[in-house]
């Protein structure tokens, strides 16, 4: 036992030189692992002696680049807060940012603003068209309003009555429903009559007698449909018949075109 | 405190002020080691900076009763340049190991080192009778291996082994016991 120790002895010796090598190193390290204090003293024994044949040796200073690149690695691994000396440079290239950054602010302000400014005058230009457009509709409704209002207010009255016109000649298909109080006037509601050709009007007649008498002249939209109000005819006397007719677009004072739409007597 | 403990110690605490003076107090012994085992100069470089590095980063891992400073960091010194040296060989693998003389006459960066080879021959290790001065000086200097000695002198392995501790032993007396 004894004897074999010693020989791990002579292996720590050997070790601590770097000299050890195949199966004796395994064998070693595995024994020393194993927690030998006595190989350990060796160990630390030969180490120390190897250090102070070291010691006796000569002194040589290693080249400056290895200092220089050690204390590089070692600034470079500083927490930021440590780099005292970094702190000089962080300066300078935070001004040097800045002044960046405000530039590329300016010069992207100019280019948005110019961009923007042409974007906002069409905008604007758009919104008072749209209000304009509003406004237009706004008025139309209004205008539609008051006349529904209007027939409304007709329709309380017992002395109106509802006139049927139905499509004649050229508007078979077509047809109008009209309001009417011989004292107050009435509204024409007109459907499926085709708009009127290029330069041409729809004009409504009042008969009395036999004698037609110009009560205004409408156009219809694409749909087929118009609308026209119609003022009471002056004299009170009761309408007979209600028709309408094709004349230029300024109207006629007496009927010349062919009828469209006439009333039932 | 000894000096390179305090260094060592505050390292270890994460002080980056002691790393420089720890570096030029070691260094200048830690160097000549190197270069004779890798006999390049770049490679002595590229160790001693691993070695710093490394010495830096596990700090904390230095027990100031188990050991002396100086043989902290000449065994972590040595134990690379080794690693290095026989990496290179199995590499190359024409390897041809100096003799103890060549290791004297010739060594790793020329003239400079002549002068302090010859002051190695008044030191205790040149006082070492030759077969034992033989075998430290092919570990010690050179990085071979007990089998690449024992090739190298045509002795016994068991032999080779046994001059080493012997060797050891002596310069131990001769150091006076304690480092």
């Amino acid at each position: 036992m004894n004897r074999d120790h010693d020989a791990y002895e002579t292996l720590a010796s050997v070790y601590a030189l770097g000299a050890l090598d195949g199966d004796d190193l395994a064998e070693f390290e595995a024994h020393l692992a194993r927690g030998c204090e006595r190989c350990a003293a060796t160990l630390s024994a030969s180490e120390e002696t190897i250090a102070r044949l070291a010691a006796e040796g000569p002194r040589r200073t290693p080249p400056p680049e290895v200092r220089r690149a050690l204390l590089q690695r070692l600034e470079a691994t500083a927490p930021r807060r440590e780099r005292a000396a970094g702190r000089s440079l962080w300066l300078p290239w935070m001004l040097g940012m800045a002044a960046a950054v405000i530039a590329a602010i300016w010069v992207t302000g100019g280019f948005i603003a110019a961009r923007y400014e042409a974007r906002l005058d069409r905008m604007t230009r758009e919104a008072a068209e749209a209000r304009e457009r509003l406004r237009q509709e706004q008025d139309g409704l209004r205008a539609e309003l008051q006349r529904y209002a209007g027939v409304i207010e007709l329709l309380r009255d017992p002395a109106t009555r509802v006139v049927t016109l139905r499509g004649a000649g050229a508007a078979p298909e077509a047809g109008a429903r009209l309001v009417w109080n011989e004292t107050r006037g009435g509204q024409l509601f007109v459907t499926n009559l085709p708009p009127a050709p290029e330069g041409k009007a729809y004009e409504l007649w009042t008969i009395t007698g036999g004698r037609p008498r110009a009560a205004g002249v409408f156009q219809t939209d694409a749909s087929g449909k118009g609308t026209h109000a119609v003022e009471a005819a002056p004299g009170g006397k009761p309408v007979e018949v209600f028709a309408v007719t094709v004349e230029p677009a300024a109207g006629a004072s007496s009927p010349t075109g062919p009828i469209v739409l006439a009333s039932a007597k | 405190m000894d000096p390179g403990a305090d260094l060592i110690r505050r390292m270890a605490a994460g002080d980056r002020q002691a790393f420089a003076p720890f570096y030029d107090r070691f260094a200048p012994l830690v160097y000549p080691l190197v270069l004779r085992i890798v006999r390049d100069r770049q490679d002595a470089a590229d160790v001693l900076q691993d070695v710093f590095w490394e010495v830096w980063q596990g700090a904390h891992t230095y027990d100031p009763a188990r050991g002396s400073p100086e043989a902290w960091i000449v065994m972590r010194a040595r134990s690379r340049a080794i690693d290095r040296v026989r990496a290179v060989r199995r590499r190359s693998e024409t390897f041809v190991a100096p003799l103890d003389d060549s290791v004297a006459q010739a060594p790793a960066g020329g003239g400079a080192d002549a002068a302090s080879l010859a002051a190695d021959r008044e030191t205790a290790l040149a006082r070492l009778p030759e077969p034992q001065r033989e075998v430290i000086e092919l570990a010690y200097a050179a990085g071979l291996t007990q089998t690449e000695i024992a090739e190298r002198l045509k002795q016994p392995l068991g032999t080779v082994k046994s001059r080493i501790r012997l060797g050891l032993e002596r310069l131990r007396e001769a150091f006076g016991g304690a480092p």
